[in-house]
């Protein structure tokens, strides 16, 4: 199979996908029944992880290199990502098989358009050049857009994706702009190039410098960042859950990796990663608005959809907290692999945690009465306790209690950073006071599940029954315990990718 | 007037000066989406001009080009979002998109 594909080997994940994706618009034509088609998506999407892992072994041949010129990169980071995605994005599409299914709104276009959204972020990971960025970019946002509208009827929807939309579109025309600057700064657009370029002293430095800000500007929004972060919230909250699930793992997957490589490939030259001068220092403030700003504003929200958004606001402010540790080493020691790695494991975790948490919302609710507020959940656990199972794991993990997967990415990222001396002491300081406060509002879930009642005469939220959310929080369950009790292995496979920056 | 790549950079970061302050202060969602556009635009005007000035390749002006392709692809997706919008709240102005806070 690989010595057929020949020279595009490295691609074969995300052509797969692209393919897929293109088939199942025709079975969408063809068949009736629409949870076939969450069937469908999961089985591509998970082919598309299993490829990537497949490939993780294989040498990339100096005819792929060739092929690719400075636009893809054949990587193991883009390996690391595609799994992270495709994975993130069949649990989403499975959530969405029951969820779609019991609130009577099934469309094939939910599903074409994850998997689109999916091959965008897949591109988005392994794009090398600042043109590839862009188109990629576009291709994962302009269906998570779509995505966010879905529910056509209820106003809440159009909002959020109006919202998202519009400012979507700012960040992206920032990112742009940062782009074309760079592009003159330094003549080329593909990533070696310009960073060849930076590093030989070509470039115009004012104009770099500038280029630079704006990039991560554009990219800040994406990731959701504070103080970038106001569609965030709004956006997750009118979404249909399982697109919420989607935005909030594969997005910020995506973003993420893309991130990494703009700044430790793109502005990697030592003036401009220096960390008491250069970009280590400004995300380092980043981190640390992000997660005070995220943990502060998610205590006050009512409905958990909103309060796991802020949530997932600040989990990007610890994640950026190993990219500034990542940078912040000695002089001429390079790249914290140890860093690179845990950022790489948090965005892991991050994505079976909140799968976990919002699927466990999705199946806490049906027709005619969705979990949304606390209030929902109260008595739950004592009603429910099969329900109330997985939402507990769900929430300790992005609670960040051991065992389970979200101890240990918190714990890696923040030992990196304690590595790295006394210069990141107050970043780490910062993110265990947040996640102390962090600790309230997560527990309040916790409080509502297992030692309220209802109020008297309050219409009580009744769990669905469905095996596609069911098989999607085994799944995501299984990965969070797994990667909690036996860490080690898949620490390893980021280290792995993280060598991509050698 | 001596006109070169400065000047062309200068329209250019003037027009997206306009585009962001309009993007920001306008609240008609239409008005909103132009001012992307404009945005937009002035990128397309800043590529072509540091290509003119740097011909070894041609990357700039196909940059542009893939700029010029995905704006319309966006603009075709805001629209049919701001038709969702319209239909459910009768309105444009994006004040009025107040259901969602916190």
């Amino acid at each position: 199979m690989i010595e057929l594909l020949g020279a595009w080997a490295p691609l074969l994940p995300v052509l797969f996908v692209a393919l897929g994706g293109l088939g199942l618009m025709l079975v969408d034509a063809l068949v009736k029944d629409k949870a076939e088609l969450a069937m469908g998506t999961f089985v591509v999407l998970s082919l598309g992880a299993g490829l990537a892992l497949g490939l993780w072994n294989e040498p990339v041949t100096a005819a792929s290199t060739e092929l690719f010129g400075g636009w893809v990169a054949a990587d193991r980071l883009s390996l690391f990502l595609d799994v992270a995605i495709c994975g993130g994005a069949a649990l989403a599409a499975l959530l969405g098989g029951g969820y779609l299914r019991e609130h009577q709104l099934e469309r094939g276009e939910f599903y074409v358009l994850v998997v689109f959204s999916a091959f965008g972020g897949m591109m988005l990971g392994r794009s090398s050049d600042v043109l590839t960025l862009f188109v990629a970019l576009e291709t994962l946002s302009l269906g998570v857009y779509g995505l966010v509208a879905f529910r056509r009827t209820s106003p809440r929807a159009a909002e959020g994706a109006l919202k998202y939309f519009l400012l979507g579109s700012f960040a992206s025309a920032i990112l742009l702009y940062g782009s074309a600057l760079l592009y003159g700064a330094t003549g080329h657009t593909d990533f070696v190039g310009i960073a060849a370029s930076i590093e030989a002293g070509d470039a115009e430095t004012r104009l770099t410098i500038l280029a630079m800000a704006l990039m991560v500007v554009g990219l800040a929004f994406k990731v959701s960042a504070v103080p970038f972060h106001m569609w965030t919230p709004d956006a997750y909250e009118g979404a249909v859950t399982p697109a919420t699930t989607f935005m909030a793992v594969v997005v910020k997957t995506a973003a993420f990796g893309v991130l990494l490589r703009v700044l430790f490939v793109v502005f990697g030259d030592d003036m401009l990663s220096a960390p008491s001068t250069g970009w280590p220092r400004v995300l380092g403030a980043l981190a640390a608005i992000t997660m005070l700003g995220g943990n502060l504003a998610a205590i006050v929200q009512r409905n958990v959809k909103r309060m796991l958004a802020y949530s997932s606001i600040a989990h990007a402010g610890y994640i950026l907290v190993g990219i500034a540790a990542a940078a912040s080493g000695p002089a001429d020691a390079g790249w914290s692999e140890t860093a690179l790695s845990s950022v790489l494991y948090y965005l892991l975790a991050y994505t079976v945690s909140n799968v976990l948490a919002f699927g466990s919302l999705i199946l806490a609710g049906s027709h005619g009465k969705e979990a949304v507020s606390y209030e929902d959940l109260a008595g739950l656990g004592r009603r429910h306790p099969a329900v109330a199972l997985p939402f507990v794991l769900g929430i300790l993990s992005l609670m960040g209690f051991p065992p389970t997967a979200g101890f240990f990415a918190k714990y890696y990222v923040l030992s990196a950073a304690m590595q790295m001396g006394t210069g990141m002491l107050w970043l780490v300081l910062v993110a265990v006071l947040s996640s102390a406060v962090g600790a309230y509002y997560y527990l309040r879930v916790l409080v509502f599940l297992f030692m309220k009642q209802p109020e008297p005469g309050a219409v009580v939220a009744v769990p669905m029954r469905s095996l596609y959310v069911v098989s999607a929080l085994v799944l995501s369950g299984y990965f969070v315990l797994r990667m909690g009790l036996a860490p080690n292995a898949y620490l390893e496979f980021a280290l792995e990718a993280a060598r991509t920056f050698g | 007037m001596d006109i070169g790549l400065g000047t062309y950079l200068s329209l250019a970061a003037i027009l997206f000066g306009i585009g962001a302050v309009g993007f920001l202060s306008r609240r008609g969602i239409l008005l909103q989406l132009m001012s992307i556009e404009i945005m937009l635009n002035s990128v397309n005007l800043t590529l072509v001009a540091f290509n003119r000035w740097n011909p070894s390749s041609h990357a700039g002006q196909v940059f542009a080009f893939f700029v010029i392709a995905v704006a319309a692809a966006e603009a075709a997706v805001g629209l049919a979002i701001l038709i969702s919008f319209y239909r459910l709240k009768k309105t444009v102005e994006s004040d009025r998109a107040d259901l969602l806070k916190g």
